[in-house]
């Protein structure tokens, strides 16, 4: 952690492209979803179907809405998780052991989000 | 059809808002949903943490991009954050909704009361000017930069940048675990505390408190969101049209920001702010 903030840093412009790409996919399927919400006259206070990662990818290839949305509101989730990720792998790549270790000490958080939310629900 | 298209305009108004005022959408968006679609406060919560993520991930992108924003301090803050947020997540589904409908209405509260010190001349200190560097204060004793070799100075050493020192790193842990539970508990991103805590306690220039804070709201919020998810709190028929209303909102907001003089619109806010923590205190009664 001994090395300054680097003010041209090519990776975090990266970082931050990745972010920008990410998001306009994921507003892309959430707004398909929507659209397609809309045609087949499903009201968002109707009871939604409850997040089944095996029905997501059908969904998608019938063109339901709720594949679309829930792809979308994936990769909403998954933006942030994302950047961390990349920037893990770039501080092991810059040499910074300290600054790869705090991402994946983040990502370690998240893991246990996952497993806490997975044990309890 | 009808339903979709006002939660479409709801979450445009709470993201044009949101970025007018400099909030995220989420301290709108939670009392707009309850109070405004009668839905549950959890519910709300949930789709409120989504809309979160997307418009923090937007911006965040962007200040990367233009090297506004610390990523290491964002980083190293972060990691408390997602602690408190796995902390608040798991709490949140257990407590009475009443209590985090009086917590809601608590931090609106001090929403409104941070907004009205902002407008008032920095009397106490607390500035909110843009080109202010506090971190390169030649009378602040405390900043102390490089003058020792222990393990904190080299650390915020590391965490600092080009024209300013980070400081009082403890601080801004402690700060951020708070503000990751805040976060969680309530369906907000945090900002209103995290960028008072990283430019008036830490020393870091308002300009990229704001963009490292944006970087921390996305992981704050998707640490809690994977349990609302897998909870069944986030219903993808409400958050759809609610997230993209809100991008919308706050993509506008943000280019139309320089034109919209923010005086009195503050001034509103904060008696509509008061006005909804009142509602939501009568909700939980």
């Amino acid at each position: 952690m001994t090395a300054r903030h680097d003010p041209h840093s090519h990776f975090e412009r990266r970082l931050g492209r990745l972010m920008i790409v990410l998001t306009y996919v994921a507003v892309g399927f959430l707004a398909v979803g929507v659209i397609l919400m809309v045609r087949a006259e499903v009201s968002p206070m109707a009871e939604a179907p409850p997040f089944d990662p095996r029905q997501v990818w059908s969904d998608l290839l019938t063109l339901q809405p709720d594949g679309y949305l829930w792809t979308g509101l994936l990769i909403v989730i998954v933006t942030p998780i994302s950047r961390v990720a990349g920037a893990a792998v770039g501080y092991v790549q810059r040499r910074e052991p300290i600054m790869a270790l705090v991402s994946v000490a983040i990502l370690a958080v998240i893991a246990i989000s996952l497993a806490l939310a997975i044990a309890t629900s | 059809m009808v339903v979709a298209l006002w939660l479409l305009a709801g979450g445009a108004a709470a993201g044009l808002f949101g970025s007018l005022l400099g909030l995220g959408g989420g301290v709108l968006l939670v009392p707009l949903l309850t109070l405004g679609f009668g839905l549950d406060l959890r519910a709300a919560v949930g789709v409120s943490l989504v809309s979160v993520i997307m418009t923090s991930s937007a911006a965040a992108g962007v200040y990367l991009e233009r090297n506004v924003a610390n990523l290491r301090l964002g980083m190293t803050l972060e990691l408390f954050t997602a602690i408190g947020a796995l902390v608040g997540g798991l709490i949140a589904v257990l407590i009475d909704e009443r209590l985090l409908a009086i917590l809601f209405a608590v931090l609106l509260v001090y929403v409104a009361i941070t907004m009205l010190r902002a407008r008032a001349p920095a009397r106490e200190g607390v500035t909110v000017r843009d080109d202010i560097d506090v971190g390169d204060d030649p009378h602040d004793t405390r900043s102390a930069p490089f003058d020792g070799l222990d393990v904190q100075s080299a650390a915020l050493a590391g965490l600092s940048g080009d024209s300013y020192t980070v400081r009082h790193l403890g601080r801004g842990i402690v700060g951020s675990t708070g503000a990751g539970v805040v976060s969680a508990l309530l369906g907000i991103g945090g900002g209103i505390i995290k960028v008072p805590l990283m430019h008036v306690g830490m020393g870091v220039p308002l300009r990229v408190a704001t963009a490292t804070s944006n970087l921390m709201i996305g992981i704050t919020a998707a640490a809690s969101s994977i349990i609302y998810l897998l909870h069944g709190e986030i219903d993808p028929y409400l958050a759809g049209p609610v997230a993209i209303g809100v991008f919308v909102g706050a993509t506008l907001g943000s280019r139309i920001a320089h034109r919209i003089p923010l005086r009195y619109l503050t001034l509103a806010f904060v008696v509509v702010l008061l006005w909804t923590a009142l509602q939501m205190f009568l909700k939980a009664l």
